[in-house]
């Protein structure tokens, strides 16, 4: 029964932080129909400025996200504006392919500058542990809950109730009565990518206390980010949410449970299980 | 109010519209005719922004706006209900009209507005909260309506208001337009309908593969003969 409380709440913590990962990629699919496959080499970015910022300034990295959010969102709005957009209205599988070509850009990047041993950035709540009766939960994954919750709920409110959140919805419902609404379309694709990749900084922070980072890591974060917005329905906002769960959820077990290898696997296995039953994702129509 | 010079506009490089002049007078309520294929929802394109025109010109007042974009003419009250209405269908009748009015121009007055287009349309007063996919064919034809006037139109376009109507809902909407025009807003009004235009509007032009066939008040229209055979295409 520990065991079970301790894989079902290490799950919930962790998923919490994927679901945040994919609402960025939902919202920029939202309203551009551009699946980002370096979405994951943008988490390593991250995380690699957090490093340089730590060794530069001994800056923990949950204060370097002062410095990355605004740099990583620069950078989104450049990448959307002066790669994507040109291709955008073109096939599907050319911005997959140029996609696919800056995670290598970005991978080979870090390579360049960090090298390849893998590194880790120290911060002050690393070893810190929380115990509830008996479950141990690692502080950093508690405030990686806290944070993915509160951004997400966050999100969900400026969509639903700001003039920047409604442009976001009537691009993504039809973008070509946003545009005669007097909305901008091409500058509100362009925020809401740079949104996405700001978020991505944070996560990257989140997601960095005990974990060793390098340049090769950010496939398995696009992977599992691609795992949870399939399952969330693509842009349903309370569906990825529930999908980043299921996949952190499953991943939890999968360690705990079962062997190595095996145990990394479950998650993709109950993947293809839920997409048997239910292609169009866990969605119910709620939410958009 | 509205001069529209010698405009030629197609896709990818095939012109639809070859050569049309078009002038609106303030508080006049135009007729746009024509078969389908005419170029009628090409020519009300044009004026929104949506495509770059070959040649020609576009005068607001008799300022130079054809390299405007759509924000930019939909800021100067250029606006129009598009044809099917498009309405965001997953959300709120209110979060539509919000939407209207959210250029720059329009958003202080927001408020105020929106009071004038539910006093308008007292059944959207019904249905604010009600998601607008949910809404009839003519709800939502009232919808699109008061949501352009959301954006403080100084030019309303409307793109086959009637399109799959019922009959009943076809006599209110264009009592609709008529009390918008006898406020005194000018309205170009496209329409497949003949006699209904020509009913309401006070000149007409009508769209012929193009170009503009024939054109003036809209009684020398109703007898004129070339009228049924540019809808017929003889």
């Amino acid at each position: 029964m520990a065991e079970f409380l301790q894989a079902l709440t290490q799950g919930l913590l962790i998923g919490s932080t994927y679901g945040l990962l994919a609402l960025g990629m939902g919202l920029v699919y939202g309203v551009s129909g551009v699946v980002n496959f370096a979405h994951g080499d943008f988490i390593a970015l991250g995380m690699f400025m957090c490093l340089a910022l730590y060794s530069a300034l001994s800056l923990d990295p949950y204060v370097s996200i002062i410095i990355t959010v605004p740099v990583m969102m620069g950078i989104g709005a450049l990448v959307y504006r002066y790669l994507l957009r040109p291709m955008v209205g073109y096939k599907f599988l050319m911005i997959v392919q140029l996609t696919l070509g800056l995670s290598l850009v970005l991978q080979n990047g870090i390579l360049m500058v960090f090298g390849g041993q893998p590194a880790r950035t120290p911060s002050a709540v690393e070893s810190k542990l929380w115990i509830l009766g008996e479950v141990v939960m690692r502080v950093p994954h508690v405030i990686a809950f806290v944070v993915s919750f509160a951004l997400a709920i966050g999100l969900y409110v400026m969509l639903r109730s700001t003039d920047f959140g409604r442009s976001i919805r009537a691009v993504h419902q039809n973008a070509h009565a946003a545009s005669l609404m007097g909305i901008d379309v091409g500058r509100v694709q362009v925020l809401t990518f740079a949104l996405g990749i700001g978020i991505l900084a944070i996560a990257a922070a989140l997601l960095l206390p005990g974990t060793p980072i390098q340049p090769t890591m950010g496939l398995r974060y696009t992977v599992i980010t691609l795992l949870v917005v399939v399952l969330g329905g693509m842009t349903n906002f309370v569906g990825i949410m529930l999908g980043g769960l299921v996949i952190g959820i499953s991943e939890a077990f999968g360690t705990i449970y079962l062997s190595d290898i095996l145990g990394m696997l479950l998650p993709y296995g109950i993947f293809v299980l839920i997409m048997l039953f239910r292609p169009q994702g866990l969605t119910w129509g709620a939410a958009r | 109010m509205l001069e529209i010079e010698h405009l030629v506009t197609g896709y990818g490089g095939v012109p639809v519209l070859q050569d049309v002049s078009l002038t609106l007078a303030a508080g006049e309520i135009v007729g746009l005719l024509g078969a389908n294929n005419a170029g009628k929802t090409t020519l009300i394109n044009s004026l929104s922004g949506v495509y770059a025109p070959m040649s020609g010109r576009i005068l607001f007042e008799g300022a130079d706006v054809t390299a405007l974009t759509p924000r930019e003419r939909v800021e100067l009250g250029i606006v129009q209900v598009p044809e099917g209405r498009l309405v965001f269908p997953d959300m709120s009748v209110r979060e539509n009209l919000l939407l209207g009015g959210i250029n720059r121009r329009a958003r202080p007055g927001r408020a105020r507005q929106m009071e004038h287009v539910l006093e308008l349309f007292p059944r959207m007063k019904e249905r604010l909260s009600q998601d607008a996919g949910t809404l009839s064919g003519g709800e939502q034809q009232m919808l699109a309506i008061g949501r352009a006037l959301m954006a403080e139109a100084r030019i309303l376009m409307l793109d086959e208001p009637s399109l799959g109507l019922s009959p009943l809902f076809v006599q209110y909407i264009f009592g609709i337009i008529d009390k918008l025009h006898a406020e005194g807003l000018t309205i170009l009004l496209v329409e497949q309908n003949l006699n209904l235009t020509l009913r309401h509007a006070q000149r007409c032009y009508v769209l012929e593969r193009g170009r503009v066939a024939i054109e003036g008040p809209a009684d020398a229209i109703k007898n004129d003969p070339r009228t049924r055979s540019a809808y017929l295409g003889l």
